[in-house]
């Protein structure tokens, strides 16, 4: 049994307040969304939840990105340029075609890359493209008052409305498949383990259990 | 995480830090020293420690006699108003004094700074600092009711009653070339202290200060020295205008400062007889009151202090009720400027506002030492608040009629008269509208010679016109505007103030031209009269089409702008020398007088040589001046090509200079003199009216509808409208 | 669609009316009387109340105006033919209703608005239950049509005006009384998301009148600030009710040439539950429903995978 320490505090205390406010963000902006469609939250009761919502996670995420400049935990997010395509091609393969054949996995976890390649990339994807994109339109909403008449000769809360839109059902799909993709650890809840308890266990790494402290 | 650890720095980093420090210290001195001194010897402007006579120490028991002085005074004035006149005189001086000795009347008439000085112990008045002594920062309320703490004399060292001029944007002033002044990023200082004019002939530089030996016949030969120049009614005390605050970088030095006269608007006991010209060995400057009687009564700003200045742009020099023209001087008296500038005076005997004791800054609301002058300018004068409005709506509102039968009727002229059109009716006779400075005439009395004013008048049509006006004016100040029906034949640049048509007003320029052509036989009558009444004669073809197309091209959109109401605007044109290098469509570069040469000798060409001698002239053209600014003064003029550089000095002869009338009439706005009943209709509404209606570009049909009386006529038949008024 | 045939049919009446107003000049009858009453700050201050009566009529508005082709006289019945007026005269009872008929004997009484004349019967009961009629407060004496219907200047929102423009114009009217409204300090709409926003792009009507059928223009029963319409679906939802009362004025045009892109996008607008886009809410519902298959489908093949480690010995 081999174990390492991958999520420090901050780490797991900001996915999990992160998630938990994704979860809101979607009720409640499918609620305004969807108006009057007789299912999810009232209008009333969605708006400002769906406001207060969006401020934590715009604070969470600068959050997110402050800590990854000044712990270590951004190294995680810095994409190594040697063998990338052969470490993608073995992760893809191995997800569309290994995981099926009981093969080990491809990669395995260190302090120094916690993240394999197309985890990595993914995550870029969403913390640094899509979350900047969903928060500023966010906010454009939340002072669309400000927002000049037009933008591009349309309507600028349209274009907003419509990015943001966009975005949300890109961050919906992958929410979704963070969901599945947790389940494809050593066990079924192994990742999910980690996640809560910061370790990350394999059984049958041949380097000694050591433990990191945090600076 | 890593600390970082102060370690002792290399020799190298070492010798910088002392270098940068150095060659800083080094530009701190040469901007606070040196550049002040270069800047002072490139325009050939003075500045030095200035003392004043007046400004005398007393002991404390002068002090205190003073104090006794002025509180009776005070408590006299007050208890004599408010004790009634019809009794015996006897009875009334007792009860007169009873009063000024109540306890209650000392405490509140007293001058308040009376207590102040006597608690900090002043008992000498060395000007600006012995205000601020007191009053360093000052609480300014805005006009969004903000209130701030700003400095005292940083407020009105940047303000316009002591720079003269403004760099800024905010001009309602538009040049020839369609701009609005300085709204564009090339921003040049402008405003009374760079903009020569026609009224008094010269400009702040060149005519400042100056001691004019008058040889008045009464006198008998003997040389009465006289008092001249615009320092006379500016606040600053140095040797010259305040010329450091046209550069972008440096301040006025201190000593200029601490020339500052707070108490000619602070004080009510000023003595306007200091107010005089004296000489010293750095030059010559204007003497103040720093008596420590003046400093004693610093009160309330009010109408009487403003009016000590003025009444000189408003009634004149001549007026009647010009206190301050009673006191020309202890010595060295200031030479009374006939020929008034408005002719419209504020003054309780000639309007209605002044009569019911409305002061200057009641409608002038200040904020600290900057005072509106209303979002409407025709003239290129600096505005200290630019977007406050100064305006009768703002306390009368839009329905001021309420005495006549027909008041709805009156209040529906409001949106297309301004209320001056009415209610002022004339100006003062001694209103000049032509002014000749290249041929003056020999005042006897006075024992000067003075510009020759061909054409005074106060009356509509002659002294004054009437003119659409949106609240923009040229370069050159003429009103603009447009008849809001949108018409095209409105153009008062070719017509109204181009040309002077009144049969009556050329008789009269005929029979002045006549009367120089004594002294001067040079003048051809004719030709003296054509010039005068019809000044766009003295353009070429070519310049006069320029002209056409340039009031089309680059005028048109601005006299639509906005809403335009009539207004009536006070005539001026002046013959002056002109640089013709620097001749456009609506005049040349107009060239000061020396006033000293002037009024001495008559000799108008030798004035003008000793004024364009004068060094800051001779920079202008030059290099430097023409790209900080000339060029973009002269665009505005309405000259394309630039300013020409060509020095009209050459070996002591005047080089292309010509006397000229400038091509238009300029319009000043007047606003005071008041009169509570205004016109009566027919005095418009009629064919031989003092409005011209066509001329204002309404369409022949409309003109007939507006000069039929008989709906005048009507309105006189109703029985009961006498009753009603 | 009815509702579009309804809107273009209504485009055509108004194009035929609104035709010869605005060609041809205001009546010459006229003319005398906007000698004086063109100016437009014809006004006197009333000695009882202090108040600046205004007497003023914008001609320009006038002649574009529902009234734009009648006379003053048809209207002003009394002895105006010379000035000054008589005192009576100002004493005149309008006389509205000999246009503005209660046309009782034919059953047309669903629509008021017929020949483009406004008759009174339904407009009267509904003003009957209005705020404006039922109030007791003291402002509220004296309100008439005029005091939101200036009869010189009057005239019905139309097909294709900016949307903007119309709830601008319309708020005028309202606003020229409830000037407190926009007190920051008293405001009775701090409650409502976004203030700033919805007072730019809703009329006060939408919100302070009965919900109305398709196509009826807006009641004239105001209601009072408690019976207001608080609901955000019945705005915030595919059957927006704005669709029918604001709305109605979008131009077939605009949503012709903008359909494409969004059947929503009216005038630019953009309404949280209203304006959504068909095509991009189902391409994201499919994808999403893809990859939950793709997901169950990966899953159940790991299921098979797993069971095979089972089955076989160690």
């Amino acid at each position: 049994m081999n174990a390492l320490y991958l999520y420090s505090g901050w780490v797991r205390a900001w996915h999990w307040l992160n998630a938990l406010l994704f979860l809101v963000l979607i009720l409640s902006g499918a609620s305004m969304h969807f108006a009057g469609a007789g299912w999810l939250l009232n209008f009333e009761i969605a708006r400002p939840i769906h406001n207060v919502a969006g401020i934590l996670v715009t604070i969470g995420w600068i959050g997110f990105v402050i800590g990854n400049l000044v712990t270590d935990n951004g190294r995680h997010y810095r994409v190594r340029l040697r063998g990338f395509f052969q470490r993608l091609f073995s992760q893809m393969r191995y997800y569309g075609y290994g995981i099926f054949q009981n093969e080990p996995h491809p990669f395995h976890p260190s302090a120094e890359m916690k993240l394999n390649t197309l985890q990595q990339l993914s995550y870029l994807g969403v913390m640094y493209l899509l979350m900047p994109v969903l928060i500023l339109s966010g906010w454009a909403f939340l002072f669309s008052i400000y927002l000049p008449e037009t933008l591009f000769g349309l309507g600028s809360v349209w274009v907003v409305a419509m990015t943001h839109l966009t975005v949300a059902y890109f961050l919906a799909l992958f929410v979704l498949v963070h969901l599945y993709i947790i389940t494809t650890g050593e066990t079924l809840t192994s990742n999910l383990r980690a996640m809560i308890t910061g370790w990350h266990r394999e059984p049958d790494l041949e380097t000694q259990p050591r433990s990191e402290t945090q600076g | 995480m890593k600390r970082i650890a102060l370690k002792p720095l290399s020799p190298t980093a070492k010798r910088r830090l002392i270098v940068t420090v150095l060659v800083l210290i080094g530009l701190t001195v040469a901007y606070k020293v040196l550049y002040p001194l270069a800047f002072e010897s490139y325009v050939g402007k003075t500045n030095a420690p200035l003392t004043y006579a007046s400004s005398t120490a007393l002991t404390k028991t002068e002090f205190e006699a003073l104090a006794q002085e002025l509180s009776t005074n005070a408590r006299q004035r007050k208890a004599a108003a408010i004790v009634d006149t019809d009794q015996e005189p006897f009875a009334r001086q007792v009860k007169i004094e009873m009063l000024m000795n109540t306890e209650s009347f000392i405490r509140d008439t007293e001058p308040s700074h009376i207590k102040y000085f006597r608690e900090a112990g002043i008992h000498r008045y060395e000007g600006p600092q012995t205000c601020l002594h007191c009053h360093a920062t000052i609480q300014v309320t805005h006009g969004d009711g903000t209130v701030k703490n700003v400095d005292t004399l940083g407020d009105i060292v940047n303000s316009v009653h002591f720079k003269f001029q403004s760099e800024s944007g905010g001009f309602s002033t538009y040049g020839y070339d369609g701009r609005q002044v300085n709204s564009g990023p090339h921003k040049i200082p402008v405003g009374k202290i760079n903009r020569a004019c026609g009224i008094p002939g010269s400009f702040t530089w060149t005519g400042w200060a100056a001691l004019v030996a008058s040889r008045p016949e009464h006198g008998e030969g003997e040389v009465t020295m006289r008092s001249e120049g615009c320092g006379q009614c500016h606040i600053g005390g140095n040797y010259q205008p305040a010329t450091e605050k046209m550069m972008p970088i440096g301040d006025v030095p201190s000593e200029a400062k601490e020339g500052i006269d707070c108490l000619i608007c602070h004080s009510t006991d000023y003595d306007m007889n200091e107010r005089h010209v004296i000489q010293d060995d750095k030059g010559l400057r204007w003497n103040q009151d720093r008596s420590l009687r003046a400093a004693l009564t610093v009160g309330p700003i009010s109408s009487e202090t403003c009016l000590r200045c003025h009444q000189h742009n408003m009634g004149g020099d001549a007026y009647l009720h010009n206190e301050a023209a009673r006191s020309l001087g202890h010595i060295n008296q200031r030479i009374l400027h006939r020929g008034a500038k408005r002719g419209n005076p504020f003054s309780p005997h000639d309007d209605t506002h002044a009569a019911s004791g409305i002061q200057c800054t009641d409608c002038h609301v200040p904020e600290g030492h900057k005072i509106p002058r209303g979002r409407k300018g025709v003239d290129l004068v600096a505005n200290d608040i630019p977007t406050k409005d100064v305006t009768c709506e703002s306390c009368h509102t839009q329905a001021p009629h309420n005495q006549s039968e027909h008041k709805a009727l009156l209040n529906g002229h409001i949106a297309r008269l301004a209320c001056e059109t009415c209610h002022i009716k004339e100006l003062e006779a001694e209103n000049v509208v032509l002014r000749d400075w290249v041929h003056p005439t020999w005042d006897s009395d006075e024992g000067l010679f003075e510009p020759t004013d061909i054409y005074r008048s106060g009356k509509p049509g002659k002294g004054f016109t009437f003119l659409w006006f949106n609240g923009n004016g040229t370069f050159l100040a003429n009103a603009l505007g447009n008849n809001p029906n949108g018409s095209d034949t409105y153009n008062p640049l070719m017509q109204q103030v181009a040309r002077i048509d009144d049969p009556e007003m050329i008789a009269a320029v005929r029979s002045k031209a006549t009367e120089l052509k004594q002294q001067y036989p040079e003048i051809d009558v004719d030709a003296y009269v054509r010039m005068a009444t019809d000044p766009l004669s003295q353009l070429s073809p070519e310049m006069l089409a320029k002209r056409e197309a340039m009031i089309q091209n680059n005028l048109r959109a601005v006299m639509s702008q906005g809403e335009s109401r009539i207004y009536p605007f006070k005539l001026f044109n002046a013959m002056m020398f002109e640089d013709m290098s620097n001749q456009g469509p609506f005049g040349a570069m107009i060239l000061p007088f020396d006033y000293a040469s002037y009024y001495e000798t008559g000799d108008t060409p030798a004035s003008v040589k000793k004024a364009i001698a004068d060094p800051i002239v001779q920079r202008m053209y030059q290099e430097p001046f023409k790209l900080y600014m000339m060029d973009e003064f002269m665009s505005y003029f309405g000259i394309t090509e630039g300013w020409k550089t060509v020095y009209p000095l050459v070996d002591g002869r005047l080089e292309n200079v010509e006397p000229h009338w400038m091509r238009q009439m300029g319009t000043l706005m007047v606003n005071h003199g008041i009169q509570g009943k205004g016109r009566d209709c027919i005095e418009c509404h009629s064919p031989d009216g003092i409005m011209n209606f066509r001329q204002l570009g309404y369409s022949p049909e409309r003109v007939a509808e507006l000069e039929d009386i008989d709906i005048i006529e009507n309105l006189k038949e109703q029985p009961d409208s006498a009753a009603a008024q | 669609m009815t509702n579009l045939a309804l809107s273009g049919a209504l485009l055509l009446t108004l194009i035929a009316v609104a035709t010869p107003a605005a060609s041809g000049s205001p009546a010459t009858e006229n003319k005398s009387c906007l000698r004086c009453h063109a100016m437009a700050t014809l006004a006197y201050r009333d000695p009882g109340t202090g108040d600046i009566v205004d007497l003023a009529v914008n001609p320009h508005a006038l002649s574009h105006s529902v009234h734009g082709e009648i006379d003053c006289i048809d209207c002003h019945e009394g002895d105006f033919g010379r000035y000054p007026h008589p005192a009576d005269a100002a004493n005149e009872t309008l006389s509205c209703v000999g246009c503005h008929e209660k046309d009782d004997t034919k059953d047309d009484t669903k629509d008021d608005t017929k020949d483009n004349i406004a008759r009174f019967k339904s407009i009267d009961a509904e003003y009957a239950e209005s705020v404006h009629a039922t109030s007791d407060s003291a402002e509220a004496e004296g309100f008439s049509c005029h005091s939101c219907h200036d009869p010189h200047g009057f005239r019905a929102s139309q097909v294709g005006e900016e949307i903007a423009a119309i709830v601008r114009d319309d708020n005028q009217v309202c606003l020229s009384c409830h000037e407190k409204v926009r007190d920051p300090l008293s405001d009775p709409h701090a409650w409502l998301p976004n203030r700033e926003k919805h007072w730019n792009a809703v009329r006060c009507l939408d919100c302070h009148t009965p919900l109305s059928d398709n196509g009826k223009t807006v009641s004239h029963q105001v209601l009072k600030a408690e019976d207001s319409n608080r609901d955000c679906v019945n705005c915030h939802s595919r059957e927006s009710s704005l669709l029918n009362r604001l709305y109605q004025y979008r131009s077939e045009e605009d949503l012709a040439t903008k359909g494409w892109l969004n059947k929503a996008v009216f005038n630019d607008a953009y309404v949280v539950g209203m304006s959504r886009n068909a095509t991009l809410d189902l391409l994201g519902l499919i994808v999403t429903g893809l990859t939950l298959l793709v997901l169950a489908a990966h899953g159940f093949g790991r299921y098979k995978a797993y069971q095979r480690t089972k089955g076989k010995p160690e």
